[in-house]
C-alpha cells in the first residue's frame, strides 16, 4: 500500500431512506425478540414512493403489530409532518409464518463446549472485521469521522439549533493520509435535505453548519482541519424536503456505512433485519471482535480478521489474519492465538454476546441502534464486541 | 352530467320535446384504464345511472368498426371497449366520442313518436307497437286514484319553478317561492301546491301489460314467415296445411306468452321501490310525508342515510354531505353548505347550495326549501332526456339478440339457397317456396333473448327461495363472473359484538364458551372462587355501561367492551343491579390519553372504601403491591408478574383486547387510590367471527375468487384474524395498512392491490378506492356493507352486497343483492346460482342453435346433393314444435354441474357464445345430419324418392336432436363420464313428452298422413333407432376424448386470470408432450387451462 494518498468513506443520517428501512428491519428483530427470545425472524423493508413495504417471515410466539413498529421507528427518526409521514403513510405488509421446526428454544448460553459443536452454521458465509489505531475506537477515521459528523448533524436538527434542517443527510469525508497515517482532512461534502431557506439562512447556512456541526466533531480528532479544506454543501443545489417521499430505500444497501466506509473489505450481506442466527450477521461483529482486540493487544497496528464458515460446520473453516505488515508478530501466530481464546462456534457467538437477551435490556431495544451510524466502532452503545477483554489474553 | 344553463332546457318538458337539434349535453370522458393492447375502460359522465344510455351506448359502439365489444355499465358509469388493437388510444376515444353521439342522438329518438330510424327496423317497430299498446292498457287501468287523477290534471302548469334556484339570493329566493324559512308550508298550501305541479315523482317504468305480450308474440319474424307458409298454402289448395301451421303459432305464442308473462312478472318486480319518506316542516311542525308529497316550497329536514326527495335549496346546514353519485357520477361524498354562493354558470356538480332529488346524505344535517318536484328536478330531466321507460337488456341478453340476428341472416341466406337450387334442380316453384319458408321458420333461431329472460327469471325466483334478494336483473350474470369478494371485517365475518373469550385469573387461565367458564378442560362455577368472584365484582362496579330493563332483556347501555365485561358477570351468576346498589359508587375516573385505565371507589363499610380499577395490563399491573391467588394475598415478585405477563402476550397474540383487573380496600376517604392494588387478573375480548367463516372462505378460494378483508382493526389483530380465516390460501398473508387510502398514489394502488388480503386502519369511506382500485385492475368486484358510510362503495362495486341485517335503507337500496337471511354463506349459493344460471343459458342456446343448424344442413345437402327434399313443409314445422322449446326450457332448469364452484370465475369479457362454441356446433350438428341423412340414403335406396323416405329422415332428425339435449347438458361431462350430472326431472320429462308426441303423430293416422308421413317397417325403425342415437355416441365419445387427453375441446368457465398464463404454460407444455401422447392421459386436477381448439383435438384423435 501506498503511505501517502486519500480515501474517502461516507456515512448518512438515520432519516436515508435506506437506514430508514435498515431501522425498521432491525426495530422490528428487536420487538419479535422482546417478546420471545427465540424468535425466527427476517425482516426486509423498502421503501418508494411514501409507501413502506415490509417484507417478514418468521417463527415466533410473539404477535408483533409490524406496521405499528414501523410508524414508530418513521415518527422518531424526525417525520412526523409532510408529504411523509407516520401517522398516514401507507403500509404494505408481507408476512410469512416459517415452519414451527425453525423455531428452536434452546438457550445457547446453557450450552458446554460439546453443545456449540450441535449447532453449526447454516450458510456459507465470509465475514470480516477490521481494527486499526487511527482512532480511539480503533477504526478508520474517514468512516469515524462521517459517522460523528451525521450523528452531529442530527443531534442539531433535534435541538433545533438549526431549524430548516430536515432527517436525510448524507456526508461523505475525504481524509488524507501521509506515512499511512491520517494526516488531514482533504474536503467534505454534505447533502443534506432542508425546509425552503430564507435568504438569510441560504447565505449563512454553510457557515453555520461549519461552526455547528464540523469544527466540534473534527477538533475531538487528531487530524488537521485547516483552510484548505474543501467544504462542499449541497453541491447541486437546494435538496427541499428530501426522505422517502422523493427519493427510496432499501434494506441492507448501506453496507460500507454499516461497517468500515471500505477502509477494509466487508461481506456483501445485509447485517440488519436479521435474527442472532444468521452467521453472516454475528460474523460480522465476532471478527470485529477478534480484530480490535488483537489490535488493542500491540499484535498489529492495523488488522483485519477473515472468518469463513461452511454450512453443515460449526467451527469457521478458515480464520485468516492480515496485519498490512504492522504485526509484531507472524499472521498465523496472531489466527492462532485468536482460535486459541476465542470461540468462534455461532451458538458461542450468541451466548458471549447475549444477543438473543440484549433487545430485551434497554426498553428502546438493541438492534434498532445498530442500524444507524455503524454497526462497529460504537463506543457510545456499550457493544460487546467493542470490548477489550481479551487482548491481556493474546498478548 | 353537466348541464349548462340553457333556458331552453331549463323545463323538463321542453327538453324532452324530442326535436333533433344539437344536444345540449356535455359528456365528460376520463381514461381510466387502457395500458392493455385492445381493451381499455372509460368513465363516461352521462352514463352513470342510466341504463337505457347504456343500452343505446353498448349498441351504438358494437356497431363501429374496430370496437370488437362494449361493456357500458350504468352502476359505475364506466365503458370496457375491446378494440382492434391496431387503433391508437386516440382513434379508440375518437369512436367512443362518436358512439356517445349517436346514443344520445339515438336515445332521444326512441322518444320521439315519428322517428324515421325507429321506424326503418323491426325493432323499433315492435317498440313503438308496444308503446301504443301501453297506452292503451293503461287508459283501461283503474288503479289511478282519484287524488292522482287531480294531481296531474294540474300538471303541465309552467309555473313549476325554473332551474336558476341555485344563484337566487336566498332571501328573495323564499319570497319567490312563498315559503317560511323555519315554518315551511301550511297543510293547504302544500295540498294546494301538490294539485298545482303534480306529485313529486318521476315518470314510472312502464309495464308490459298481459295483451302486450301475448301480441308480441305474433310480432316476430318466424310468424310473418308462417303467415306466408299458410297463405300459400291456401292458394295451392291447402287449407288443412295452413290449419296446422296456423296452430302451430298458436301453440308456439301461446307457451312463449306463458313463460314470459311469468319472467315479466319477475323483472318488474325488481325495479318496485319501497315508498321512502321525508321529513317536512309544515305549519311549524315536524311531519313525516311520503317523498310523492312533497311539494315545491316545503321545507325539508335532511338527516344521514336520507334520500333527497326533491331539488332543494340549503337554507341551514350542518357539516352536511351528500353522496351525488347518482347524478353527477362524482363518487366521493359532496360537502353542502347554504352560505355558498353560485353564479349562473355553476355547473350542476358544483352547486353547493342545493341538494338534488335522488341523491343521499351521508353525514350532517340541514334544512331545504324544495324548489323543483317531480320532472322538474335535475334527475327527472335526466330520466325524461335519456327515456328509461323500460327495464335495460343485460349485455348476455344483448349479445344474444346480436348472435340471433346474424345467424337469421345466416340461416335466410340458406333458405334462399335452398330455394334457388330447388328450382334449378327442377323442383316446382310453389314446392319449393313452402319448403323453404318451412326451413326458414323451422331454422331461424328466433327465441335466443328469450330464452335468456326467462331463464335469469327463473333464476332470480330461485333464488328469493333461498333468501338472496336480486334487485337488478344483469346482477345475475354479473353474479357468475364475481372475480374479488370484499369483505366488511365486523359485521359481515364478525358478529359485531365484543365477547370475553378467555380470562387469567389465579394464575389459571379461565376461557368462556358461551355461558360457560373453563379451565383445563373442567367447567367450573366462576362465583365459587373468591378470586374470580371479585375480579367479576370489579369488573360489574368499575364500569360505566348501565343496565336497564326491557321486558325480559336486559339492555346495556354503554361501549361494546364495557357491556361485554357486565355480561361476563351475568352469565357468571352476578346480580349487577343489587351489587351496584350494595357498593354505591363514590368517585370515577375516567380513561384518558395520558392514563390508559380507569378507576371507580366505592363505600364498602363506615370505615372502608373498595377501589377498583381497570386499563391496560402493564399500566396497571406496575401498580399493584399484591396479587391474589389461591392462597389469598401475596406480593407480587417478579416471578408473579412474569407469568402474569407471559398470559398477557398469549392473549394479545390472539388478537384480544386485554385488560388488566385491581382493587383495593382502604380506609374510607383514602387520598392515594393506588394505595395497595391488588392484581386480580386480565380479561380478554374480541368480536368473534361468525361460524363457519374459514370454511367459507376456502369455499371461495376454490371457486377461483379472491377474498379481501377490510377492517379498521390495527395489522396486529387483522394478521391473527385473516390467518385463522385463511385468507391468504397457504402462502403469505399481505396487509395494507393505511389510514389515508385517498393519499396513496392510484398507480401504486392498482399494482399492489392485487395481492393484498387485508386492508388494515381503513376507514369505510375509503372502501370505495379499493373497490375502484381493484375494478381498474380488470376485476369484477363484489363488496359487502351495511352501513350509510358503505354506499358510494356498494353502488361503485360490479355487485353490491347488503346484509339482511342492514340498519340503513341505504346499503340496501343501492346494492344489487341483498342477503336476507344476513347468512354469508348465502353468497355461495348466489354465486354458485349465477354461474349455473348463465351455463344454463349457455346450454339452451347451444341446443336451440346446433338443432336448427342440422335442420339446415339436412335440407342443404338434400337438395344439393340432387336427392330431392329431405323434408317436407309440414315435417319442418313439426321438428320445430316438438324439438325445439321442451327440450330447450328444461336445459335452462338444468342443476349446477358438481365441479361448478371448483372453477375459476367465467371471463366477463367472455361472450356468451364463444367462437369455440360455435365451431362445437357446427360440428355436433354435421355429426346429427350425417345420421339423418344416413337414413335417408338407406330409404332412398330401399324405398326410392318419396314420403317413405321422407319418413326415415323426419323420424331419425327428430330423435337425434331431442337426445342430442343430453349432450347440450354440459360442455365438459359426457354421458361416459364417471361422475356423473345430477338429474334433471323437466329433461325427463320435457324427453318423454316429446318422443310420446312424436310416436302419437307417427301412429295416429290422420296426424300422421298431415305430416306426409308413412309406417315404417321393423328393419326401418331399427335403422332410424342407430341413426339416431350413434350422432350421441360419436358427439360425446369426441368431448369424452377431449377431456381426458387433458385437453378438454370447450373451456369450462375457465377465469380470465388463470387463462392468459396458464395456457401459454399448457401450450408449452403440450407441445413438449405431444411425441410421448401415450403417457399423457392424466388428467389435471384442476380445470384451470383453456384447450386449444377442437380442429387440434380431431388431429390428435388420429
Amino acid at each position: 500500500m501506498k503511505s501517502e494518498f486519500v480515501f474517502t468513506s461516507e456515512s448518512v443520517t438515520e432519516g436515508h431512506p435506506d437506514k430508514l428501512c435498515d431501522q425498521i428491519s432491525d426495530a422490528i428483530v428487536d420487538q419479535f425478540l422482546q417478546y420471545d427470545p427465540y424468535s425466527r425472524i427476517l425482516a426486509e423493508c423498502a421503501v418508494a414512493n411514501g409507501v413502506i413495504f415490509i417484507a417478514a417471515r418468521f417463527a415466533s410466539t410473539a404477535a408483533v403489530d409490524i406496521p405499528d413498529v414501523a410508524r414508530r421507528i418513521i415518527n422518531r427518526v424526525g417525520y412526523s409532518g409532510g408529504d411523509f409521514n407516520a401517522q398516514d403513510c401507507t403500509i404494505l405488509t408481507n408476512f410469512t409464518e416459517l415452519p414451527s421446526s425453525a423455531h428452536d428454544t434452546s438457550d445457547e448460553r446453557e450450552l458446554d463446549d460439546k453443545g456449540h459443536s450441535k449447532y453449526p452454521a447454516k450458510h456459507h458465509a465470509t465475514a470480516f472485521g477490521f481494527a486499526c489505531t487511527q482512532t480511539a475506537e480503533l477504526m478508520p477515521l474517514p468512516i469515524s469521522l462521517a459517522h460523528h459528523l451525521a450523528q452531529r448533524l442530527t443531534a442539531v436538527r433535534v435541538d433545533n439549533s438549526l431549524p430548516y434542517l430536515l432527517p436525510d443527510a448524507t456526508i461523505q469525508v475525504a481524509i488524507e493520509y501521509k506515512q499511512q497515517k491520517p494526516y488531514r482532512v482533504h474536503s467534505i461534502n454534505l447533502v443534506t435535505s432542508h425546509n425552503p431557506l430564507t435568504e438569510l439562512q441560504a447565505k449563512t447556512m454553510q457557515s453555520d453548519l461549519i461552526e455547528q456541526v464540523f469544527t466540534p466533531v473534527i477538533e475531538q480528532q487528531d487530524v488537521r482541519f485547516d483552510t484548505r479544506t474543501k467544504i462542499f454543501v449541497n453541491p447541486e443545489g437546494p435538496v427541499i424536503g428530501g426522505g422517502p417521499a422523493q427519493h427510496s430505500g432499501l434494506t441492507g444497501r448501506k453496507n460500507a456505512v454499516d461497517t468500515y466506509g471500505q477502509y477494509s473489505r466487508s461481506s456483501g450481506s445485509a447485517l440488519s433485519g436479521k435474527d442472532p442466527t444468521r452467521i453472516d450477521r454475528i460474523g460480522t461483529y465476532m471478527a470485529r471482535y477478534a480484530a480490535k482486540n488483537i489490535v488493542s493487544a500491540g499484535l498489529a497496528e492495523q488488522c483485519e480478521v477473515q472468518l469463513s464458515y461452511t454450512i453443515g460446520q460449526a467451527k469457521p473453516v478458515s480464520v485468516q489474519v492480515e496485519t498490512y505488515g504492522t504485526g509484531k508478530v507472524g499472521e498465523d501466530d496472531i489466527a492462532a492465538r485468536i482460535q486459541a481464546h476465542l470461540d468462534f462456534r455461532p451458538s458461542a457467538i450468541i451466548a458471549q454476546f447475549n444477543l438473543r437477551q440484549l433487545p430485551a435490556m434497554p426498553a428502546s431495544g438493541f438492534y434498532q441502534h445498530l442500524a444507524a451510524y455503524g454497526h462497529v466502532g460504537r463506543t457510545e452503545l456499550e457493544l460487546p464486541w467493542e470490548k477489550t477483554d481479551k487482548a491481556e489474553a493474546l498478548k | 352530467m353537466n348541464t349548462p344553463p340553457d333556458p331552453a332546457s331549463a323545463d323538463g318538458a321542453n327538453a324532452t320535446a324530442g326535436s333533433p337539434r344539437p344536444h345540449p349535453l356535455k359528456v365528460r370522458i376520463k381514461v381510466l384504464h387502457a395500458t392493455v393492447k385492445g381493451r381499455a375502460r372509460y368513465h363516461v359522465s352521462t352514463l352513470q345511472r342510466s341504463e337505457t344510455f347504456a343500452v343505446q351506448l353498448q349498441r351504438q359502439l358494437s356497431a363501429l368498426e374496430g370496437i370488437v365489444s362494449a361493456r357500458p355499465s350504468a352502476l359505475t358509469g364506466n365503458v370496457l371497449l375491446h378494440y382492434d388493437p391496431v387503433l391508437t388510444p386516440e382513434a379508440v376515444l375518437a369512436l367512443l366520442k362518436k358512439g356517445i353521439r349517436r346514443a344520445l342522438t339515438g336515445a332521444r329518438y326512441t322518444r320521439a313518436t315519428a322517428s324515421p330510424a325507429a321506424g326503418r327496423d323491426w325493432q323499433g317497430f315492435k317498440r313503438q307497437v308496444n308503446r301504443l299498446l301501453d297506452s292503451l292498457s293503461s287508459l283501461h287501468d283503474a288503479r289511478t286514484t282519484a287524488e292522482e287523477a287531480e294531481a296531474e290534471a294540474g300538471a303541465p302548469t309552467p309555473a313549476t319553478p325554473a332551474s336558476d334556484w341555485y344563484h337566487t339570493p336566498l332571501e328573495q329566493l323564499l319570497e319567490q317561492i312563498a315559503t317560511g324559512k323555519d315554518d315551511g308550508l301550511s297543510e293547504d298550501e302544500a295540498n294546494a301546491r301538490l294539485r298545482r305541479y303534480g306529485l313529486n315523482e318521476l315518470p314510472k317504468l312502464s309495464k308490459r301489460s298481459e295483451l302486450a305480450i301475448l301480441i308480441e308474440q305474433f310480432m316476430s319474424v318466424p310468424v310473418g314467415l308462417l303467415a306466408t307458409s299458410a297463405v300459400v298454402s291456401v292458394a295451392t289448395g291447402g287449407v288443412l296445411d295452413a290449419v296446422v301451421i296456423m296452430s302451430v303459432v298458436a301453440i308456439n305464442a301461446g307457451i312463449g306468452f306463458f313463460t314470459e308473462r311469468q319472467a315479466e312478472k319477475t323483472i318488474t318486480s325488481l325495479t318496485k321501490t319501497q315508498t321512502r319518506y321525508a321529513h317536512v316542516m309544515r305549519g311549524g311542525k315536524v311531519q313525516q310525508v311520503s317523498h310523492a308529497r312533497v311539494a315545491p316550497g316545503d321545507l325539508l329536514l335532511l338527516s344521514p342515510g336520507d334520500f333527497v326527495a326533491a331539488d332543494a335549496r340549503l337554507v341551514r346546514s350542518h357539516r352536511l354531505t351528500v353522496d351525488e353519485s347518482a347524478l353527477t357520477g362524482e363518487s366521493l361524498p359532496v360537502v353542502k353548505s347554504s352560505h355558498m354562493r353560485c353564479d349562473d354558470k355553476t355547473p350542476l356538480a358544483d352547486r353547493l347550495n342545493m341538494v338534488h332529488m335522488g341523491t343521499m346524505v351521508t353525514g350532517g344535517s340541514g334544512s331545504a326549501v324544495v324548489v323543483a318536484t317531480g320532472a322538474a328536478t335535475e334527475l327527472g330531466k335526466i330520466q325524461s332526456m335519456v327515456g328509461a321507460t323500460r327495464p335495460p337488456e343485460t349485455p348476455m341478453q344483448m349479445q344474444l339478440e346480436k348472435i340471433g340476428t346474424q345467424l337469421a341472416v345466416i340461416s335466410s341466406a340458406v333458405c334462399a339457397s335452398v330455394f334457388v337450387i330447388g328450382l334449378l334442380r327442377g323442383q316446382s316453384f310453389l314446392q319449393m317456396l313452402k319448403s323453404a319458408i318451412s326451413l326458414a321458420v323451422a331454422a331461424v333461431p328466433e327465441g335466443l333473448p328469450t330464452v335468456a329472460t326467462t331463464t335469469l327469471a327463473l333464476g332470480i325466483r330461485n333464488m328469493q327461495q333461498h333468501h338472496v334478494a336480486i334487485r337488478r336483473l344483469n346482477a345475475v350474470e354479473t353474479l357468475g363472473s364475481v372475480q374479488v369478494f370484499c369483505l366488511d371485517k365486523t359485521g359481515t365475518l364478525t358478529l359485531n359484538k365484543m365477547t370475553v373469550v378467555a380470562t387469567h385469573v389465579g394464575g389459571r387461565s379461565i376461557v368462556i364458551s358461551g355461558a360457560q367458564f373453563i379451565t383445563d378442560a373442567e367447567v367450573i362455577d366462576p362465583v365459587g372462587r373468591a378470586d374470580y368472584l371479585r375480579f367479576l365484582q370489579v369488573l360489574v362496579l368499575c364500569n360505566e355501561s348501565e343496565t336497564t330493563q326491557q321486558g325480559d332483556a336486559v339492555v346495556f347501555d354503554g361501549s361494546p367492551t364495557e357491556n361485554a365485561l357486565l355480561e361476563l358477570a351475568i352469565n357468571a351468576g352476578i346480580d349487577i343491579d343489587a351489587l351496584r346498589a350494595q357498593l354505591p359508587r363514590l368517585k370515577i375516573q375516567y380513561r384518558s390519553e395520558i392514563r390508559p385505565y380507569m378507576w371507580t371507589c366505592h363505600k364498602l363499610s363506615d370505615t372502608t372504601q373498595l377501589v377498583a380499577i381497570k386499563g391496560s395490563p402493564l399500566q396497571v399491573l406496575d401498580m399493584c403491591r399484591f396479587h391474589y391467588g389461591d392462597d389469598g394475598l401475596q406480593q407480587l415478585d417478579d416471578d408473579a408478574k412474569a407469568r402474569i405477563l407471559a398470559a398477557n402476550d398469549d392473549m394479545a397474540g390472539d388478537a384480544l383486547r386485554v385488560l388488566g383487573v385491581a382493587y383495593a380496600e382502604q380506609p374510607l376517604g383514602n387520598e392515594d387510590v393506588y394505595q395497595d392494588l391488588v392484581w386480580l387478573g386480565l380479561s380478554g375480548m374480541i368480536d368473534p367471527l361468525r361460524t363457519g367463516m374459514p370454511d367459507l372462505i376456502h369455499t371461495f378460494h376454490q371457486a377461483g375468487i379472491q377474498t379481501v378483508m377490510i377492517t379498521g382493526d390495527q395489522s396486529a389483530t387483522a394478521y391473527a384474524i385473516g390467518r385463522q380465516l385463511g385468507l391468504n390460501q397457504d402462502g403469505s398473508l399481505q396487509i395494507l395498512d393505511s389510514t389515508r387510502l385517498d393519499k396513496l398514489d392510484a398507480d401504486l394502488l392498482r399494482g399492489v392491490i392485487d395481492k393484498v388480503h387485508v386492508f388494515a386502519r381503513v376507514s369505510p369511506a375509503h372502501k370505495l378506492q379499493i373497490v375502484q382500485a381493484l375494478q381498474q385492475s380488470g376485476k369484477v368486484v363484489a363488496m359487502t356493507g351495511d352501513g350509510i358510510n358503505d354506499g358510494p362503495a356498494l353502488k361503485a362495486s360490479d355487485i353490491g352486497v347488503a346484509m339482511g341485517g342492514a340498519t340503513t335503507d341505504v346499503a340496501r337500496s343501492v346494492s344489487a343483492v341483498v342477503l336476507e337471511d344476513d347468512n354469508l354463506h348465502t353468497m355461495v349459493d348466489a354465486i354458485h346460482q349465477g354461474r349455473a344460471i348463465y351455463n344454463n343459458i349457455r346450454k339452451s342456446v347451444h341446443y336451440l342453435i346446433s338443432t336448427n343448424l342440422s335442420e339446415i344442413e339436412v335440407m342443404l345437402a338434400g337438395i344439393s346433393l340432387g336427392f330431392g327434399q329431405a323434408l317436407n313443409p309440414m315435417q319442418l314445422l313439426w321438428i320445430n314444435l316438438v324439438s325445439d322449446i321442451f327440450p330447450g326450457l328444461a336445459l335452462s332448469m338444468e342443476a349446477p354441474e358438481p365441479d361448478l364452484m371448483r372453477q375459476a370465475p367465467r371471463d366477463p369479457t367472455e361472450q356468451i357464445i364463444r367462437k369455440q362454441d360455435l365451431m362445437r356446433m357446427f360440428r355436433e350438428s354435421t355429426i346429427i345430419s350425417a345420421g339423418a341423412m344416413t337414413s335417408y340414403a338407406y330409404a332412398l335406396l330401399r324405398y326410392g324418392p318419396g314420403p317413405q323416405a321422407n319418413t326415415h329422415t323426419f323420424n331419425t332428425l327428430t330423435l337425434a336432436q331431442l337426445i342430442h339435449a343430453y349432450s347440450c347438458r354440459s360442455d365438459h361431462y359426457s354421458i361416459f363420464s364417471k361422475e356423473k350430472l345430477p338429474r334433471n326431472r323437466y329433461l325427463s320429462l320435457a324427453m318423454g313428452g316429446s318422443i310420446t308426441l312424436q310416436l302419437l303423430a307417427m301412429s295416429i293416422p290422420g296426424l300422421r298422413s298431415l305430416l306426409g308421413a308413412s309406417r315404417l317397417g321393423l328393419l326401418d325403425t331399427v335403422v332410424v333407432a342407430g341413426n339416431a342415437v350413434l350422432p350421441l355416441l360419436i358427439n360425446e365419445a369426441i368431448k369424452e376424448t377431449a377431456k381426458r387427453t387433458n385437453r378438454p375441446a370447450l373451456t369450462d368457465q375457465t377465469g380470465h386470470r388463470a387463462n392468459h398464463k396458464t395456457t401459454r404454460k399448457k401450450n408449452r407444455k403440450t407441445a413438449g408432450k405431444r411425441t410421448r401422447k401415450s403417457t399423457d392421459k392424466t388428467r389435471d386436477t384442476t380445470t384451470k387451462n383453456t384447450g386449444p381448439l377442437p380442429g387440434q383435438t380431431m388431429e390428435d384423435l388420429s
